[in-house]
């Protein structure tokens, strides 16, 4: 696989093989393999119990939106491709911060679930050694669109 | 309690100001955090970074303190961004 900017303002996202494709696929099954989902995850850092209330009306379900229309988006980007043509994925400035929130999710949801912290790859059983690479590369996807594209 | 003194006691409770607290995580980007807090409240790049700094250094930072319906606001959008976010009476 192959992402790089392209001259006209673009992610350029080149997938070579059906390993290439499964990893971009696993973002959305990553970022779901969570018993408790992020809109959750993050309420039960808000605070004073009292605050909860109205967190849980009006806020949660918003975010719980946000977080699912960023998967949903990408898994429709992708379903799209033909992929046995090789077709790049391109990802322009308008769609970078869906991007980068649903790779978020993934590797927030990875490191809910494996808690990495600073372990080496070496040492790691095969399972957690491939969610450990794909978490980073779902970073380094996430460093481009900031540099290039999120980022004036 | 008369009317009045619970009036009053509720609207001083009301003006006490809240702080938007962020805490450290091991999975947002630092420079992504400081896109969120120019992003979202306006700031400078160099003060974002001052408190994206303190965020990681000192493992939270209260980036925000102000009346409790904005607090909210603000709260609402650092977790829409992802960040693990907290709210807190201010002491001062």
């Amino acid at each position: 696989m192959k992402a790089a900017p392209t001259l006209d303002g673009r992610i350029r996202i080149d997938l070579e093989s059906k390993l290439d494709w499964m990893v971009m696929q696993s973002i959305s099954h990553d970022a779901l393999a969570v018993g408790v989902d992020l809109a959750d995850r993050l309420g039960n850092f808000l605070g004073e119990e009292a605050l909860k209330g109205d967190w849980e009306d009006f806020v949660r379900p918003d975010l719980k939106q946000g977080f699912s229309e960023q998967l949903e988006y990408i898994e429709k980007v992708l379903g799209a491709l033909n992929v046995d043509a090789r077709e790049p994925v391109f990802i322009v400035k308008e769609d970078a911060e869906i991007w980068y929130g649903g790779l978020n999710q993934a590797r927030l949801a990875l490191e809910e679930r494996y808690h990495f912290d600073s372990e080496n790859p070496e040492t790691m059983s095969p399972g957690r050694r491939t969610a450990w690479f794909r978490s980073q590369f779902y970073q380094m996807l996430q460093s481009l669109l900031l540099d290039f594209l999120m980022r004036d | 309690m008369s009317e009045t003194q619970s009036a009053t006691l509720e609207a001083t409770s009301l003006d006490v100001p809240w702080n938007v607290v962020v805490h450290d995580d091991p999975v947002n980007l630092m420079n992504y955090v400081t896109w969120v807090f120019v992003k979202v409240f306006g700031y400078s790049e160099i003060r974002a970074t001052k408190l994206m700094m303190e965020v990681h250094q000192a493992g939270k930072s209260i980036v925000w303190t102000g009346a409790k319906e904005r607090a909210e606001l603000y709260t609402q959008q650092l977790q829409g961004f992802q960040l693990k976010t907290s709210m807190e009476r201010s002491s001062e």
